[in-house]
């Protein structure tokens, strides 16, 4: 294939605005697979992909296509479009010349059309603008070629009207990327420099390596170096994706393929990082900053036996995903565990089911939590993830946490619900962008902290499901934060801390000590529960004593049902964590999530 | 060794809104026709063992017509009886007459349980029974005319129940001076006509109140606190309760019934019809050691006095203490060890189920 006959690109969008199915049909018209071949959405391979509609993990796939007398190669990326995922979104772009950019014709732009075009823009590509799903009967083609013009500044006769369902306008489309896209402008002759920009691991093969080959080639048997960590490997074996898997003895400059080397882990690759020869090699490419994973939170086995399975069920997840940290932690209350660090709420969500659902193994969450950045009284900075290791009082001189700066895209009418919600969630107003006369985009900086919790859920109630959101970490600001303990029955239970404003403090601790005392049943003595920051009692409810749990008639003979009657209470006991002489019940555990202010 | 027999009634003339017993509206043929099935059950199952309890409940025993009664006594004659047995009748207040005392009285029948629950009219919608307080008395002194040991049930924690109301119904069971009161808290049922209407339940703390009373007054009267539930005069504990609760076995005939015979626990179908055709059993279970064992750990500490670590011993050849980690229970009062025996404290009697709980939890054996 002909370097200028090349065309790499991806697709980005908001989810659900139909990326999945517009890939799907682009494979179709290319004649990469046959209709019958065609499960809905095929790059999406994961079941939870599948039914949350979401696409987690990136896929490429090439495509071969004759558009005049031409044949072209057309290499598609996929890209996640959740915000948690958004470094993988970046990843894929980076390997990229081109990008498509679907806008849903009944939704317009949403808070992911901007930030993943911003990341497209940041990586100089060429953008084909297009408005999908234009045969729904409340498509607006008008008005959102209008949120297009406005806020992108890209010309009427740029944007192209696809219909991803019934294939109208694919034809348009394949053409523009052709027309559009740049063919990648590396040369075979120069030494091997490709990117990293996702790995897999499998069984047989080991890790498999995605990569984009920006300049140079490089062969079945070639001895190749990672630049960044030294490591060199032996090819052996290079291929395409079509989207079948088909094995080439070379892959040369512009192309995106695969590569193994008897690689064991994921681990030992770092996404971002340059391949080139280890006979001759080059300079490392500008990659692309590693994200950090932002949230934190305990998981535990809910029976304690099953640790050993928990690891290993994390282990093979870290295989293929690199961004999910994790490191053993013991927990006074829950026993041992893991710290686990997530890209966002979402990703957290995605491994807490996988383990449930892939591993059969039943978790305790505690609640999540930011990484704080604690400067001490001896100049020491320390990052806590866990907020019941946070130093006593008296020994930091500040705590900064991580802020985030909002896209939030709602009618205009909502506007002031949503302020109230920023407001409320510690947010300063930045500024409002007005996509259409009736939809703005509101920008607010937040505590990061403030969003791991309830607040999309909140967003979307406050303005009837119209919000979407997205955000980017601005940095660290400096917070006046406090630790805020929780004791039962007098003892301090670890996995209940937290750390919040102390503006906050005194109707956060209420709201838990009483969500507590709703959750945990009677006891045979009263308990009392108690938020307190250092020594300082701030809040304070006590579950009553257990009044009554008996049998209390007066025939006997029926034992079989009285034994029954036990036997229900004893599983129900089973499943509670206990902490000193008081029985939890797991929910107890994330609670603390649940405060409504 | 087998001691102890169950026989059930299911037939009443009035159905109470809140039973979920076994019970059917008194019909004279469906009860001869049920006293035959009855009596097909217990000689193809009775092994002439000497018994020394035999307890007809229902139902309503008291209902049957004379005629029935005496096939029924006919029944309760196949039975071999020890010197000093006990055979308790349970009674319907208002069947009570002199006729009725004499004929049990000429069956062998020495001990009466007379479903009273209270004494206040005010409750007489609810329970959905006649409560009329003097005739009670009087049929109650009849009863003791005739019987030295007479049983009264006592239900409490009815909805719309004060304390006093319960005060004023314990000083009447005191003043009637029986033998034994069994008490119980009313559960509202599912399939039960208080249920049905949506009765709720009052609530746990006055509920603790109301039992803490039952307990106080009846104790300050002479009677011994023995069973959860159970009180008596010195020397008048329900020998065939304690059948129960001393986790023995026991013959359960009739439809509702559940027995104990032979490592199996059974229940009766409870379907009268059913049981006319002949159909008995509907539920068995082999009860090996480790039921065996907590069942005698589930019953015993029912009792007042506990169990007897001597004669668990003596029993299962195994310490109570091996078998049970109860250290901690007991550092924590939540169960009290002497010498000889292991006991719930009173103050945790009305919370039994979890210290039973926490000591079936702490098994060792599997």
């Amino acid at each position: 294939m002909k370097k200028e006959n090349i065309r790499n690109f991806c697709i980005i969008a908001h989810i659900d605005h139909g990326k999945s199915t517009l890939a799907d049909r682009i494979m179709e018209k290319t004649g990469a697979v046959t209709k019958r071949e065609l499960k809905d959405q095929l790059l999406d391979s994961m079941d939870l992909e599948r039914e949350r509609g979401i696409t987690i993990k990136l896929n490429a796939v090439s495509m071969t296509y004759k558009n005049g007398n031409e044949q072209y190669l057309l290499n598609l990326i996929d890209t996640p479009g959740h915000v948690d995922f958004s470094y993988e979104v970046s990843r894929s772009l980076a390997a990229c010349e081109g990008a498509v950019l679907v806008v849903d014709a009944s939704q317009g732009i949403e808070a992911q059309t901007i930030a993943n075009l911003y990341l497209a823009l940041e990586n100089n590509l060429t953008i084909i603008p297009i408005i999908n799903k234009i045969d729904l009967p409340n498509a607006d083609v008008v008005k959102v070629k209008k949120e297009i013009i406005d806020t992108f500044g890209f010309k009427e006769d740029e944007i192209i009207l696809t219909s991803a369902k019934t294939g109208s306008g694919i034809d348009e489309l394949l053409d523009a990327i052709i027309n559009k896209i740049p063919s990648p402008e590396g040369k075979d002759e120069e030494r091997l420099q490709a990117l990293i920009f996702d790995s897999v691991y499998e069984s047989y093969r080991g890790a498999i390596i995605w990569l984009r080959i920006v300049n140079g080639k490089v062969k079945v048997g070639d001895k190749v170096k990672m630049l960044s960590t030294g490591a060199e490997y032996e090819v052996v074996e290079l291929g395409i994706h079509d989207p079948k898997e088909k094995k080439l003895n070379e892959l040369t400059s512009g192309d995106v393929g695969y590569l193994c080397a008897s690689i064991k882990s994921v681990s030992d690759i770092k996404v971002g990082d340059t391949i080139t020869l280890a006979a001759d090699p080059s300079e490392l490419l500008p990659g692309y900053k590693p994200m950090k994973p932002m949230v934190f939170c305990g998981l535990y086995p809910v029976e304690s036996n099953r640790y050993t399975d928990l690891r290993d069920a994390l282990d093979k997840l870290k295989l293929n995903d690199a961004s999910l940290s994790f490191e053993p932690e013991t927990s006074t209350a829950l026993g041992f565990g893991f710290r686990c660090g997530f890209l966002g709420m979402l990703h957290m969500d995605v491994i807490e089911e996988r383990i449930e659902r892939e591993f059969g193994i039943n978790i305790v969450a505690t609640s999540p939590s930011v990484v704080y950045e604690a400067t001490m009284t001896n100049s020491e900075t320390l990052l806590i993830d866990n907020p019941s290791q946070m130093p006593s009082k008296e020994k930091i001189k500040e705590i900064k946490e991580p802020y985030i700066k909002t896209n939030i895209i709602v009618p205009s009418g909502y506007v002031g619900s949503v302020m109230q919600l920023c407001q409320d969630k510690r947010g300063t107003y930045i500024n409002m962008d007005y996509i259409a006369s009736d939809r703005v985009n509101i920008h607010y900086d937040i505590p990061l902290s403030e969003v791991v919790y309830d607040f999309f859920d909140k967003l979307k109630s406050f303005t009837k499901g119209y919000a979407s959101f997205d955000y980017e970490v601005i940095g660290y600001k400096l917070s006046n934060l406090v630790k805020m303990d929780i004791l039962i029955n007098g003892e301090e239970v670890d996995a209940l801390s937290i750390i919040t404003h102390k503006d906050f403090a005194y109707s956060k601790g209420k709201v838990i000590v009483e969500n507590l005392r709703k959750l945990i049943p009677r006891q045979l003595f009263e308990v009392p529960i108690q938020a307190v920051i250092g020594t300082k009692v701030i809040a304070r409810s006590d579950i009553k004593a257990m009044k009554k749990n008996v049998l209390a008639k007066c025939y006997g003979g029926d034992i079989t049902r009285k034994r029954k009657l036990l036997e229900k209470q004893k599983e129900g006991k089973k499943r509670m964590k206990k902490v000193g002489n008081v029985e939890i019940p797991q929910e107890a555990f994330l609670s603390v999530l649940k405060v409504d202010e | 060794m087998l001691k102890s027999c169950y026989i059930h009634i299911p037939f009443c003339k009035n159905i109470c809104n809140y039973c979920d017993f076994c019970k059917n509206y008194y019909d004279e043929k469906l009860v001869l026709s049920y006293l035959k099935s009855l009596q097909k059950e217990i000689k193809e199952n009775y092994n002439k063992e000497v018994l020394s309890t035999l307890y007809v409940g229902g139902g309503t025993p008291s209902a049957l017509s004379y005629n029935a009664l005496d096939i029924l006594f006919k029944i309760t004659g196949l039975f071999n009886l020890n010197d000093n047995y006990e055979f308790t009748f349970e009674c319907n207040y208002e069947d009570i007459t002199d006729n009725l005392l004499q004929k049990l009285k000429d069956n062998g029948v020495n001990r009466i349980s007379i479903g009273i629950q209270t004494f206040n009219d005010k409750f007489e919608k609810t329970l959905g029974r006649k409560i009329n307080k003097k005739e009670m008395i009087n049929k109650i002194n009849l009863t003791k005319k005739y019987f030295k040991n007479v049983n009264l049930d006592l239900m409490y924690a009815l909805p719309g129940q004060t304390l006093s109301d319960l005060k004023n119904d314990i000083k009447c069971f005191i003043n009637a001076k029986v033998t034994h009161v069994s008490t119980y808290s009313l559960m509202i049922e599912e399939h039960t006509k208080l249920h049905v209407d949506g009765v709720l339940q009052i609530n746990d703390d006055i509920q603790y109140k109301m039992y803490k009373m039952i307990t106080k007054m009846l104790s300050c009267n002479g009677y011994k606190h023995y069973e959860i539930s159970n009180f008596s005069l010195p020397g008048h504990e329900s020998k065939h309760n304690l059948t129960y609760w001393n986790n023995l076995e026991y013959y359960g005939f009739g439809a509702g019934a559940s027995g104990f015979i032979g490592k199996i626990r059974y229940d009766n179908t409870k379907s009268i019809f059913n049981y006319i055709k002949g159909i008995t059993r509907v539920y068995e279970e082999n009860v090996d050691l480790v039921k065996m064992i907590k069942d005698e750990v589930m019953l015993g500490l029912r009792k007042i006095e506990g169990i007897n670590k001597n004669d668990f011993k003596n029993r299962y050849h195994l310490e109570l203490n091996d078998v049970f980690s109860l250290d901690e229970m007991i550092k924590n009062k939540m169960l009290i060890e002497t010498k000889t025996n292991v006991f719930i404290p009173e103050k945790y009697l009305f919370v039994s189920n979890e210290i039973i709980l926490n000591v079936i939890l702490n098994c060792n054996l599997n």
